[in-house]
């Protein structure tokens, strides 16, 4: 076992570990981070440096509904002759720490289950003739790594802070973490260091309600919300949470800009849609809520909180300080996101795929939905329904056997006909990847045709719970538009801005394609289907991405690329259509090559309709 | 005597004689409003999303409005203003400890001998007051709690047959809330289509026959992002909110105080609030006392008309809903006539999500609405 304090390096993980030992209310900590980087370690030193006895829980990924809400208890119910509940791993981890290792490969339904008991601070059991309320209030923390795929937004909304995403290149600090885990084990000295961490951590909860924070920081936080496009209003809260449990571990009675500076990158700035200088743009597709009236309650009670009127006095430096921690933000962001905030804020997870539904019913795996009568060896035997369905008939079944055998043996008869078995529900729509050339003159002319038929597609997702995703491809590099989504409202939105022209790297869509493929069946998507809408010309090649000054790829190895590109995914059991919407006289017969290398089937289909392309890529 | 009345009865007689038996204070015999653990946020202390709260309002004012689908960004208080809403709505009678809340007349009614005259009186009957049931539906909930199934400690102790009513015995006369209702699995969804339009749950499973009332305003909440919403659920939703984030900052401050102010000391900040509450209580009985006075003259309701025929609504939901919607919403302004000034303000809500929808337009519907609205109204060189 590791301690906390013999941990190298994750320092901001650590401050926001030791920021929830201060204020559970924070909800969690989520760290995300690469392999081997120590996040478990660390996640599960997190224990020695809280209250004794307090719950540490670890969920496992393969999770059942019934263990994680919780359920019959089964032996004791026979025993008693009345139910007894046994309850689920979230309330289990009330007035404790719910981890969660690889969170972003939690099952959907499971995860939809933790959101909610967040939310409630209680699990509410409503299954199986059970109908109960467990309290579940926990803090959650959970690690995963990000080449694993995303978090759910609406899971990460409800978890307090979020640890900017780093990977652990420093060789020295590597070198200690192994030497740690190898020799200091258990020393005197990591003793007498917890000893004084938890020491702190106490004195800082002493020290919480004594903290305060000023109207204008809190004003400033709040803008600062604003202007980077926080959804929602929970992050306000926990930023101005996470301010003032910093101030109260430096035992401070008042928050200052390092406590803010901390909320900012572990709270507001992970949550970022947009980068601050975007505001005009953004503004204006966000639907006017100012319109609103002012929510002022209607009384004379001098008593109740009168919303927008701050004091006067306060108006006057108002101007100031919020500008000034709008510029503490600016400062925050750019030397936390070097490079492009999109890449590492959960903008990007925004796009994450959610929700990923498009299930089926089958007797084995995925969520327990219903029992029906069945076969005790056609799948899994659902207990308290199969004990239902015999309870009525014992009395008579009873008298029956003593009327045959003479005496009864067992306390309960089961007839073959009582059995029933669990009806799961598995995810098993499919993913279609619409690959888009917006190279080109016809560029417009295709993204016209591709929106049309994505959004053909979309409306009747529902029907099949089918996702789509969309690829469009110009210049060096392709680009993902639209990760597998089900939803209407995001597909319009991505695809609303679509820009064309270029070269047409058609090596790059299809490495990405594959590669969105392959993550969505880490997450239980079976069927994939690409549907490339291109004149099938590629001219840039997949090398020139990574090589700088890479010499430009003859036609020959452009080919080859392809063709081997196509060959691995055809051989993953990806089928694809490759539409062909190119006037005949302009082709040279590539894009049926391309249908045939990949496998799948071509479509010439000049000024094509977009019901005419959902049809071929449903065919 | 109908299957209802006898298994009602029967769960009656077992649950006298096993009252000996030493069982849990939440079995699930008993009709019961369930009460969420401590009090919630008042619903007069939420800041702004003023669609999503005067969409509730409406539909306690006239149930027939058909629910609301709260949809928007996460984290802006769907859910705490669903919970909240418990707190401000009026009292209903019921017969006393009747699993499914059903009123004296009801019982009555679901009590009748198949010939013959009526063995109940409601002379017979106590009756006791409690508030609207508001009843929760988590998403993990499998259809046997939903719907009611045979009681298994009954049937494994005693072998008797009795009917455990399900969430939507529950919810009869009150509300069903579904938190995340574009995740609900596609089963339950049908369950819950059928038992909307037909005011109903029939239950037949296990042996069991059973069949009860269950009207209930159905409201949702999700967020858009996570998955879509099936059509005919969507279309069996009387108003449709839209929620999004406030970006005023002031409002925001105001957001977080409350909520703090709250945590620290719940009692004290209910205590603070309840002249509101109190206020919007009667508001709202008031409402619905003028309600059946609330009067529309042929003209706005052929303007009514006029407006869905432009807007391509197919059915007559669309014209239903605006109608019954525009009346509750003149009776809480304490107004006996709908004028097209409250047709106005609602338009959106009950028509937004019945539009034809055209993937690639890009118009936000509810500006839509205005637009034909005001076309209606002869005022389109305004526009």
């Amino acid at each position: 076992m590791i301690a906390f304090t013999d941990i190298v390096g994750m320092d901001l993980a650590k401050q926001a570990l030791m920021l929830l030992a201060v204020d559970p209310s924070l909800g969690g900590v989520v760290i995300p981070s690469a392999v081997g980087s120590g996040k478990s370690t660390l996640a599960r030193a997190f224990a020695d440096i809280l209250p004794e006895d307090t719950p540490f829980v670890e969920l496992p990924l393969n999770v059942t509904e019934d263990r994680l809400i919780g359920g019959v208890d089964l032996e004791a119910t026979l025993v008693k002759g009345e139910r007894v509940v046994q309850p689920g791993v979230l309330s289990k981890a009330h007035g404790g720490v719910l981890y969660v290792d690889s969170l972003s490969l939690l099952d959907s339904s499971a995860v939809s289950h933790v959101m909610d008991a967040m939310s409630r601070g209680a699990v509410l059991v409503e299954r199986e003739g059970l109908s109960e309320v467990h309290p579940a209030e926990f803090m959650l923390i959970g690690t995963y790594d990000p080449s694993d795929g995303d978090v759910r937004m609406g899971l990460l909304d409800r978890v307090g802070m979020i640890v900017p995403f780093t990977t652990q290149n420093d060789y020295r600090a590597r070198k200690l973490i192994v030497n740690c885990v190898l020799g200091k084990n258990g020393s005197e000295d990591t003793e007498d260091e917890l000893k004084m961490l938890k020491g702190l951590i106490q004195a800082a909860k002493e020290q919480l309600p004594l903290v305060s924070m000023t109207q204008e920081q809190m004003k400033g936080l709040i803008q600062s919300a604003v202007s980077l496009g926080v959804e929602g209003n929970r992050a306000d809260v926990f930023a101005i949470r996470a301010a003032k449990a910093s101030a109260a571990l430096a035992q401070r009675a008042d928050v200052d800009e390092d406590d803010l500076k901390l909320a900012l990158k572990l709270v507001l700035v992970p949550r970022a849609t947009r980068m601050p200088q975007q505001e005009e743009e953004v503004m204006e597709d966000m639907p006017p809520d100012e319109e609103m009236p002012p929510d002022t309650p209607e009384t004379e009670d001098q008593e109740a909180p009168d919303d927008n009127s701050s004091d006067p006095d306060e108006e006057e430096d108002q101007e100031e300080t919020p500008d000034m921690i709008e510029e503490l933000m600016m400062e925050t962001v750019e030397t936390e996101l070097p490079d492009n905030i999109m890449n590492i804020s959960l903008a990007a997870k925004r796009k994450s795929k959610s929700g990923s539904r498009g299930e089926a019913l089958n007797n084995r795996r995925g969520r327990f939905v219903r029992s029906q009568e069945g076969e005790m060896r056609s799948g899994k035997v659902a207990i308290i329904p199969t004990l239902i369905s015999a309870a009525p008939w014992q009395e008579s079944r009873k008298q029956e056997r003593k009327k045959k055998f003479g005496k009864v043996n067992t306390a309960l008869v089961i007839n073959k006909e009582d059995v029933r078995i669990k009806k799961f529900r598995d995810k098993s729509g499919t993913l279609y990847v619409f690959m888009v050339d917006a190279s080109g003159s016809m560029a417009l002319n295709r993204m016209r045709q591709a929106k049309g038929a994505v959004s053909h597609l979309l409306q009747n997702a529902y029907v099949h719970r089918d996702q789509i995703s969309l690829i469009s491809f110009r210049g060096k590099e392709a680009q993902l538009l639209l990760p597998p989504s089900q939803s209407v409202d995001r597909a319009k939105r991505e695809l609303d801005v679509l820009p064309t022209g270029g070269g047409t790297p058609l090596a790059s869509a299809l490495y990405l394609g594959w590669e969105t493929a392959k993550q969505a069946r880490t997450k239980g998507v079976s069927q994939i289907m690409f549907v490339l809408i291109t004149d099938g010309r590629g001219n840039i090649s997949l090398h020139s991405l990574y090589e700088e000054d890479a010499p430009k790829a003859t036609k020959e190895e452009i080919e080859q690329e392809l063709e081997g590109l196509a060959a691995s995914i055809f051989a993953d059991g990806i089928a694809s259509v490759v539409i062909d919407t190119q006037m005949n006289y302009l082709s040279r017969g590539e894009a049926p090559k391309l249908a045939e290398k990949l496998g799948g089937r071509y479509f010439y289909l000049p000024n094509a309709k977009a019901e005419e392309i959902a049809m071929a890529a449903l065919s | 005597m109908t299957q209802t009345a006898s298994a009602a009865k029967k769960t009656a007689r077992t649950k006298a004689k096993s009252g000996a038996v030493a069982r849990k204070a939440s079995g699930p015999k008993k009709a019961r409003t369930k009460k969420k653990q401590g009090q919630a946020f008042p619903f007069t202390a939420i800041v702004g999303q003023d669609e999503m709260k005067l969409s509730l309002i409406l539909n306690i004012i006239d149930p027939r409005i058909g629910g609301v689908l709260v949809m928007g960004h996460r984290g802006t208080g769907k859910s705490t203003t669903v919970r909240a809403l418990a707190e401000v709505l009026p009292m209903i009678e019921r017969v006393k400890d009747d699993v499914y809340n059903r009123s004296v007349s009801e019982y009555i009614d679901g009590n009748k001998p198949q010939r013959g005259r009526n063995t109940l009186t409601p002379e017979d009957l106590t009756i006791e007051d409690i508030p609207v049931p508001v009843v929760d539906l988590p998403l993990g909930a499998t259809e046997d709690r939903v719907c009611g199934t045979i009681d298994i400690e009954q049937a494994l102790t005693s072998g008797v047959k009795a009917f455990e009513p399900g969430l939507l015995a529950q919810s009869n006369r009150g509300f069903l809330y579904i938190d995340e209702v574009n995740l609900l699995d596609d089963h339950l969804v049908d369950v819950l289509l059928d038992v909307a339009a037909s005011g109903r749950n029939v239950v037949e499973r296990e042996g069991i026959s059973i069949r009860h009332p269950a009207r209930f305003v159905l409201v949702g909440s999700g967020n858009p992002e996570e998955g879509e919403l099936r059509p005919q659920l969507l279309d069996r939703f009387g108003l449709h909110a839209r929620i999004i984030t406030i970006t005023d900052v002031g409002k925001r401050v105001e957001i977080v105080k409350r909520r703090h102010e709250y945590d620290e000391d719940p009692q004290a900040f209910l205590k603070k609030w309840s002249r509101e509450q109190r206020k919007l209580q009667r508001k709202i009985l008031n409402a619905k006392g003028l309600l059946p006075e609330v009067s529309m003259s042929d003209d706005v309701l052929t303007d009514v008309a006029k407006l869905c025929m432009q807007l391509g609504i197919d059915g007559h939901r669309g014209e239903l809903t605006i109608t019954r919607t525009a009346h509750a919403f003149a009776a809480f302004n304490g107004d006996k006539e709908v004028t097209m000034d409250h047709v106005r303000e609602i338009a959106g809500l009950a028509l937004r999500h019945r539009l034809r929808k055209d993937p690639l337009e890009t118009m936000d519907p509810g500006e839509k609405i205005e637009r034909e609205l005001a076309k209606v109204l002869g005022e389109v060189e305004e526009v």
